[in-house]
């Protein structure tokens, strides 16, 4: 057992108990930091992994939360049988949406994700189809019911948050050790030379587009859920940037990193009320000063997410 | 057809506006690579420079001429430090880390002059004076302009000549050509980049600063977080033209603004941003280099 893995378990472990521990307030600061968290790791993969510059992730994470209240509110599903279309939707979009977009350049792709979300917004409050409830959203969700039984309280809905967590944690760690991972990684690392190996570029970055889209449209479900409401200004484009900005800060590619990011950028505002008024000022502030003092973030990832096996195949050939 | 006309000329003025604003981004993007997501919010910080010294000139005297030009140059002056500052604290320090490191510090460094602005001058909506320039309007069979609107139009072709020339006519502005093209090179022939980094940010800043003093009177209300608006518009302006490319960033600007007016004057006004964007994605899809950008082919 190396650091690393002690670090990791002692973490799942806290947060496996913290519900014993703590009062009602800092139980929904839990499920929120959980389910930030579970977007912050899916933006990390199209952002950090595959290295496209993503700056509409928050229109994912919406349209899951939007998915389940629509289906739920005005159509009569249970927020289990929600649960695929929360999924499935945004990965039909984020595939049409970014498939004719995917070759341009990072800058422009960057405008044109952040146009795309201002778009987004723009269906949401405009009330589309009279399903999105305009700019006060939805209301009214249900509680998540499975085999009869009600889990209404907060403590269900921080497991259910848990559990999306360590699916999410495995399916990044199944995705390190895999062809697509790997692919990913050379993509990033140089486009070029991984286009000349024979890597299908578009292919795997639409599909790290996908993949970041489901576990972010699960991430939106359990949102809606949380808060049993959804509203536009949840899901618009400062919400995007700042996921941009927790796996920049904390360092992309890097799990511990992205906790530290997200802890940063939405729990610590919860902590010091105080400092509302100018909590993004100082924010700001913090994200130029860490730039400039670690340019790779605060918590960088040691060996990029070459796996294991390479490295030490790499070993025994020298 | 007079209505086309009214609103050619609104799109005109609000085009001119966008195209100045653009020109702070094109020039910073030409040499550095990196968009400067500040950028929006100087302008809008500096309308609210110009909101309180206006108000302070208000106390005792009407508004004269003079007054207005030390208003206007004040303003400038004003904004072109902090744009000069921005870029030493926020950019200089990142120019050989990793690209988006810079991206991320543009973001951060948004994030400060918009809530700067919000704890200085409060989260509610203030007002511009109205009567900056006489409330004047001329009648051309049917179309109205006023007076503001023929300032700033006026005013916004004479920067940009002047731009043009400076660019294309003098030293420094062959040095910034220079840099834009190849910075290593550029420095090999003697050319001192960080001077030229700051001149850009010195100019594109006094740019944008008119353009949010304009912003101002045309508009009105101003809010702290305006700043992205009109900055996306400016830049998405300085995209349509080939970013990187000056007489592109002003003729982007008046095409946006021309098409902004034309849709929320004949569609809706609720979706006008969504057509906006659209038109960047199409742009992006169909041409991303702009209308006078170059293909540069990518060095392996």
């Amino acid at each position: 057992m190396n650091r690393t893995t002690i670090i990791a378990t002692l973490f799942l472990v806290v947060m496996a108990v913290f519900p014993f521990l703590v009062d009602s307030a800092w139980l929904s600061i839990g499920i929120t930091f959980l389910v930030f968290a579970v977007v912050a790791f899916s933006q990390d993969i199209i952002l950090g992994r595959a290295g496209v510059f993503n700056m509409g992730h928050a229109i994912f994470f919406g349209m899951g939360a939007y998915t389940t209240a629509i289906l739920n509110v005005h159509y009569g599903f249970e927020i289990i049988q929600t649960i695929p279309f929360a999924i499935l939707i945004p990965v039909v979009f984020s595939v049409l949406l970014a498939g004719p977009i995917i070759h341009l350049r990072g800058d422009y792709l960057l405008v044109a994700t952040i146009g795309f979300n201002i778009i987004f917004e723009q269906v949401l409050s405009n009330d589309v189809f009279g399903l999105t409830g305009g700019p006060n959203g939805i209301f009214g969700i249900d509680f998540f019911r499975v085999f009869g039984y009600e889990l209404t309280s907060d403590t269900a809905v921080y497991y259910i948050a848990f559990a999306l967590l360590i699916v999410t944690l495995l399916i990044i760690r199944n995705l390190d050790t895999s062809r697509y991972g790997r692919a990913l990684y050379y993509i990033n690392k140089n486009e070029i030379a991984a286009k000349s190996m024979g890597i299908n570029i578009s292919y795997y970055k639409l599909f790290a587009f996908a993949l970041g889209a489901a576990i972010a449209g699960a991430a939106g479900c359990v949102f809606a859920i949380q808060y049993s409401a959804v509203s536009p200004e949840s899901f618009n484009f400062m919400q995007s940037v700042m996921f941009f900005a927790i796996v920049l800060v904390g360092g992309s590619a890097s799990l511990p990193g992205i906790i530290i990011g997200t802890f940063v950028m939405f729990v610590l505002p919860e902590l010091f009320t105080e400092f509302k008024e100018s909590r993004y000022l100082i924010f700001g502030a913090a994200m130029v000063l860490t730039m400039i003092l670690r340019p790779n973030g605060v918590w960088p990832a040691t060996f990029g997410n070459i796996p294991k096996f390479l490295k030490k195949k790499a070993r025994e050939a020298k | 057809m007079d209505t086309l006309l009214q609103q050619l000329i609104n799109g005109l003025t609000v085009g001119s506006l966008y195209a100045l604003v653009a020109l702070g981004y094109t020039m910073v993007y030409g040499v550095m690579k990196l968009i400067n997501f500040a950028h929006g919010d100087l302008v809008a910080f500096s309308a609210y420079v110009g909101l309180t010294l206006f108000t302070q000139f208000y106390g005792s005297n009407a508004l004269t001429l003079v007054n207005i030009i030390i208003v206007f140059t004040l303003t400038a002056i004003i904004v072109a430090f902090v744009g000069v500052l921005l870029e030493r604290l926020a950019y200089r320090p990142l120019r050989t880390a990793p690209r988006l490191s810079a991206v991320v510090s543009a973001l951060g460094a948004s994030l400060v002059i918009q809530n700067g602005i919000m704890l200085i001058w409060g989260p509610n909506m203030e007002i511009f004076p109205a009567n900056v320039f006489p409330s004047t309007s001329w009648n051309f069979g049917g179309v109205i302009i006023s007076f503001t609107q023929l300032v700033i139009l006026a005013l916004s072709a004479v920067l940009m000549v002047a731009l043009y020339l400076f660019i294309n006519k003098t030293k420094m502005g062959t040095a910034i050509r220079a840099t834009a093209i190849d910075q290593d090179a550029a420095k090999l022939m003697g050319i001192n980049v960080n001077r030229v980094i700051m001149t850009i940010f010195i100019i594109g800043s006094m740019l944008g600063a008119i353009g949010g003093l304009f912003i101002g009177m045309y508009y009105r209300g101003l809010t702290f977080d305006m700043g992205w608006l009109y900055g996306l518009n400016a830049f998405i302006a300085a995209i349509i033209g080939g970013i990187g490319s000056i007489p592109g960033a002003m003729l982007g600007g008046l095409l946006l603004g021309l098409f902004n007016a034309l849709i929320s004057g004949y569609i809706s006004t609720e979706w006008a941003e969504t057509f906006t964007f659209i038109l960047l994605i199409i742009i992006l899809i169909v041409k991303p280099t702009g209308l006078f950008g170059e293909n540069t082919a990518e060095k392996v």
